[in-house]
């Protein structure tokens, strides 16, 4: 499963269509059983395994149709958790933040039934896709450990497991998400950095991280030091700006490029994503990086969602047909 | 000693029900409503918050600030020379907000909260304070593409809310309110800091409070007690070592006593409150307290933010009664 240059993908969710939404709603007041609810979030995943390989992408995931929230999704499967409530994120959205309440830790497997699920409906590789132990940390409130390090760590543990696990399912991409790393980059970035050593821990397939948005400036290029092949960043929330930060310390990692904006309607143009591209190569060589949005899609509607991969995937296709015919030329 | 609180309070209502307010947001964006019906949807859950407040028995409230996107482009959308980019974080949170861009010379235009505040002192049985975001937490989250360094932009954005602060007293406000986190994470440019508020402030008599959260004011303690405000607010839970800064140096103003932890939802004891009144009023006497939680209350999901509220108040009840039993 070898991936071409520039290989295009995703960051994790995609949106949930109208009758899943429904569907969950439903659940909810214990209108539909579990079983129909899962029926649905099966079609929605086949769903969008279909518009990934129609709009050909080269890296695929799952999508998360079966998630409520990043975060909220571990809780709920691990044990130690309740959920308190909403809370706002920003505009309308919120998400059911957990509360800590006893020794936190996996029950069973979380994510290897799904992971499976959605690589069975491909040729493509699907990546195993993980919420980082400080994100779930620190996007929960806690009630039960007397310091944010002894839960941070005892959460590492359990990724760490979830990730052996997923690598024996046969994942060759495994994300482990953190965009919480940088909230307190002086105080707790090392913390973030020892607790990713333990998840990816004699792992042989290739991880990622996604971070976005906060001061990523303020954590380049210690960033470098986690324990991850790729980093998974926002570029196109501040229009490439990060790039003035790459140009001081070589990125040694791959790169995760979002190339498209997640929480825009608009979408992008070719040329515009295409361009970004082209800014990227000045900074970082072409085998080092990957396209992707800046972050997960599931704010955006399906059409806008499908627009988005579409450009992304043409711009990629352009740039790198640039790339190869001018290699074969210098090569000439 | 009264109670009283930050500011922000939870827009929807807990599980299950998606809240009126977060449906209106929806169906605006469909199309389905007009902006109008979005702000009579917002006057009914400013009422809720009130109601909230009030049944609590909070003594000073604010409006719950439900109309607020978040607290940077409330004001910057409304000043002139301000366009608003994309998403970043708020501080060391889980919340994020649009970050204002200052295009152009920033100016006061014509005021921003004042029939907010109306409305909620006309619907209140309790005082209410209008809260209002200062320059320098507005400077410091916004990014600078117009003046030529950060102190001319910090004293641009001062010039033009303080036109919203005389707005706000020349409406009746006796008690305003100005935020300023961003000063416990930007210690170093305090002499800027300081500059703002002078400017702020000129020509405002109603009673004036400071509040700053998410940190702790050691390094510019006790200067903050020649600002020109009367009342200081402090948050001792993400600012533990603010107990420090108080006992290093008499405290010469009033206190607003960040004292519940606003983003935990473990909701604290009588006990627990009772006993950090006391420490405090080893420092300030109780006439010169405000007790309240240390930060805005939006972190919380709606039922928790209603029992921080009680206990808010049952615990400056106790703590007034275990007082009065040490004096007399």
């Amino acid at each position: 499963m070898s991936l071409p240059l520039l290989p295009t993908t995703a960051v994790g969710s995609y949106p949930k269509p109208p009758y899943l939404l429904e569907a969950r709603r439903k659940h909810l007041r214990n209108q539909i059983s579990k079983e129909e609810l899962t029926d649905l979030e099966q079609r929605a995943t086949r769903e969008w395994m279909q518009i990934q390989e129609d709009a050909g992408m080269d890296l695929f995931v799952d999508g998360e149709q079966y998630r409520g929230d990043m975060v909220a999704y571990f809780a709920d499967e691990m044990a130690g958790f309740a959920i308190a409530g909403l809370v706002r994120s920003y505009g309308n959205r919120y998400y059911p933040k957990p509360v800590v309440v006893g020794p936190v830790g996996r029950k069973a497997p979380v994510t290897v039934e799904w992971y499976k699920f959605a690589q069975s409906l491909t040729k493509k590789p699907v990546k195993g896709m993980l919420t980082g132990p400080y994100t779930i940390a620190e996007w929960s409130f806690n009630e039960h450990y007397p310091t944010r390090r002894e839960l941070v760590l005892e959460l590492a543990r359990a990724i760490h497991d979830e990730v052996i696990d997923l690598e024996r399912a046969g994942a060759k991409y495994i994300q482990i998400d953190e965009p919480a790393i940088h909230t307190r980059p002086e105080e707790d970035f090392e913390l973030a950095t020892e607790a990713m050593e333990i998840v990816t821990n004699g792992v042989s397939a290739y991880t990622i991280t996604h971070i976005c948005y906060g001061d990523v400036p303020k954590i380049y290029p210690a960033m470098l030091r986690l324990a991850v092949n790729q980093l998974d960043l926002a570029l196109k929330n501040e229009e490439f700006g990060l790039l003035e930060t790459f140009k001081k310390a070589p990125f040694t990692k791959d790169i995760g490029l979002g190339v498209v904006d997640a929480h825009s309607h608009r979408i992008e143009s070719v040329d515009e994503v295409a361009d970004g591209i082209r800014k990227t190569l000045k900074v970082i060589p072409a085998e080092q990086i990957y396209v992707s949005p800046d972050c997960g899609l599931k704010t955006r509607t399906v059409d806008e969602t499908v627009g988005k991969l579409r450009v992304m995937v043409e711009a990629a296709k352009l740039v790198r047909s640039e790339l190869t015919g001018s290699r074969a030329h210098a090569r000439a | 000693m009264i109670t009283t609180v930050v500011g922000n309070y939870p827009k929807i209502p807990d599980l299950p029900a998606p809240g009126k307010w977060r449906s209106a947001v929806e169906k605006l964006q469909k199309g389905q409503i007009d902006e109008a019906v979005l702000r009579q949807v917002e006057d009914e859950v400013t009422l809720e918050a009130i109601r909230d407040q009030v049944d609590a028995g909070v003594d000073l409230i604010t409006d719950g600030q439900i109309r607020w996107e978040d607290a940077q482009t409330h004001f910057a959308r409304r000043l002139r020379g301000f366009s608003i980019n994309g998403l970043q974080r708020y501080f060391d949170t889980n919340v994020y907000f649009r970050e204002p861009v200052a295009e152009d010379e920033i100016g006061w235009v014509e005021p921003i909260s004042v029939t907010e505040y109306r409305f909620a002192r006309e619907h209140s049985s309790k005082p209410v304070k209008p809260v209002v975001t200062g320059p320098f937490t507005l400077a410091k989250l916004s990014r600078n593409a117009h003046y030529k360094n950060f102190k001319e932009f910090v004293l641009a954005a001062a010039r033009a809310l303080n036109s919203e602060l005389r707005a706000l007293e020349a409406a009746g406000a006796d008690v305003v309110q100005v935020d300023e986190p961003a000063l416990c994470r930007f210690k170093q440019d305090y002499s800027i800091f300081a500059d703002a508020m002078d400017v702020l402030t000129q020509g405002v008599n109603a009673k004036r409070v400071l509040c700053t959260y998410f940190g702790d004011v050691g390094g510019v303690y006790p200067q903050i007690l020649s600002l020109p405000f009367d009342v200081i607010g402090l948050d001792f839970v993400a600012g533990h070592r603010n107990w420090d800064a108080v006992r290093s140096e008499s405290f010469t103003k009033e206190l607003m006593f960040g004292i519940l932890d606003a983003r935990n939802t473990r909701v604290e004891t009588t006990d627990e409150i009772v006993s950090a009144v006391r420490r405090i009023t080893e420092v300030v006497p109780p006439e010169r307290l405000m007790v309240s939680p240390s930060a805005g209350l939006e972190f919380l999901p709606h039922g928790v933010a209603r029992r921080k509220l009680r206990a808010l108040v049952e615990g400056t009840r106790a703590a007034k009664s275990a007082l009065r039993g040490v004096r007399a």
